[in-house]
């Protein structure tokens, strides 16, 4: 080996244990000094290469994983925490809407619409025209050819989001009420219908349903008979 | 004898916990002060040195479970250490300013060193990069070329090379510097 290698070899690391190298050192006393020598000054590399550690510095690094560890798993349960709470509203939310969404039937609004108009009605008496009633019933393509009767009230109303056409009417039994929907939305209501005070009837006419509500004891027959008779829709 | 099956869980978690934890320590007790040293001689600043630190251990800590050998620890660390040190350039990329890199070097800090170790110390700091590293990698964990190389991600010849430049020139200065002074004075 080389003096030039030798010094390489022993600059690049002082400490080695290759064999070719102890062998050249032993073989030559001057590359024995030099190897002594690098070696020497490689252990005080080596000394001030240690330079001094913060005082508490491990200690420090285990508090800070601690608290890390500890942030991590508030985190996560403030996400479970989130989560259930998220899960919560919606299940309050959906159930609110169904509840809400389920309406009374159909034909329990037209009842109530009746009990509620019906005291309303001494005040606002009034006839109605004929015309009036066209117009209105002419959105359900429909029309009145002859006269149903005395036409006291003609509104449109809507029975469980459908829009409805309720005509009151004073008839020799009292006042009656004739609702007419379309009947697509209204031909799973009952034939027969009725609460304490009030029964209904209906029935279909064409393209319409027709319901018909009246006093508790009240004949529903001559009053559908005469709707029947009255109303005609065009095909 | 009856635990329940959640009880029991919740042991084998808790003892896998400890289990991290006490990994973790003995992690911090082997290392800290090698990791510290090797950060302070990357960035040359007491406490941009104590960052470094504590940013790998927690590092560290978050992905203890990949590291599958604890033989391999000591190059994990490195590679957080070197990563760590990389991202402060990253961050402040627009206030970096140019100096000159051995006037920076704090020597206060050690005042409980002798003088000697001090200029030494100085003067390792004042190499570049380039051939600081791979000695204070040599210096501090006993690496070997191969490991050097292997860690630096360069080939073993250019870090033999390296190490041979880095002790050629401390030797140069250690053996100049008193010369220098005694010409002044004489």
């Amino acid at each position: 080996m080389d003096e030039l290698e030798f010094r390489r070899r022993i600059y690049a690391d002082p400490d080695t244990l290759d064999p070719e190298v102890i062998k050249a050192a032993e073989a030559d006393p001057d590359k024995q000094a030099f190897r002594d020598h690098i070696r020497q000054m490689n252990n005080e590399l080596k000394q001030a290469a240690k330079i001094p550690v913060p005082e508490g510095l491990a200690h420090k690094l285990i508090w800070q994983q601690a608290t890390d560890d500890f942030n991590a798993r508030r985190k996560t349960q403030r996400w479970y925490t989130a989560l259930a709470a998220s899960i919560a509203l919606v299940i309050g939310v959906m159930s609110t809407l169904w509840l809400v969404q389920r309406p009374p039937s159909l034909e329990t609004q037209a009842l109530a619409h009746v009990t509620h108009l019906n005291q309303e009605l001494p005040e606002n008496r009034y006839s109605v025209n004929i015309e009036q009633v066209n117009a209105k019933l002419a959105s359900f393509g429909g029309r009145l050819v002859s006269t149903l009767g005395n036409i006291q009230v003609a509104n449109f109303c809507h029975l469980q989001s459908v829009r409805s056409l309720h005509l009151i009417l004073d008839t020799e039994q009292g006042p009656m009420s004739v609702f007419i929907l379309p009947s697509e939305k209204a031909n799973q209501a009952p034939e027969q219908f009725g609460n304490n005070n009030f029964q209904g009837t209906r029935f279909d006419l064409q393209r319409a349903s027709i319901l018909v509500v009246g006093d508790k004891n009240a004949d529903l027959n001559p009053l559908s008979e005469r709707v029947r008779k009255s109303i005609r829709f065009s095909a | 004898m009856p635990i329940s099956r959640n009880k029991l869980q919740g042991v084998r978690v808790l003892s896998g916990m400890k289990q991290k934890q006490q990994r973790y320590e003995a992690l911090v007790h082997a290392f800290h002060a090698d990791i510290y040293r090797y950060a302070y001689y990357l960035a040359k600043d007491k406490s941009i040195a104590e960052d470094i630190a504590q940013e790998t251990f927690l590092r560290a800590w978050r992905s203890l479970d990949a590291l599958k050998d604890e033989k391999a620890a000591k190059a994990w660390l490195i590679t957080i250490v070197r990563r760590e040190n990389a991202r402060r350039f990253e961050k402040k990329q627009l206030d970096i300013v140019e100096y000159d890199e051995a006037a920076i070097v704090d020597e206060t800090c050690f005042a409980d060193s002798t003088v000697q170790q001090n200029e030494v110390h100085r003067l390792l700091a004042g190499l570049t990069l380039e051939y600081r590293e791979p000695l204070i990698l040599q210096l501090i964990f006993g690496y070997s070329g191969e490991e050097i190389a292997a860690q630096l991600n360069l080939n073993k010849n250019t870090v033999m090379t390296r190490l041979f430049r880095a002790r050629n020139q401390l030797k140069d200065t250690l053996v100049k510097t008193p010369e220098v002074r005694g010409h002044q004075n004489g």
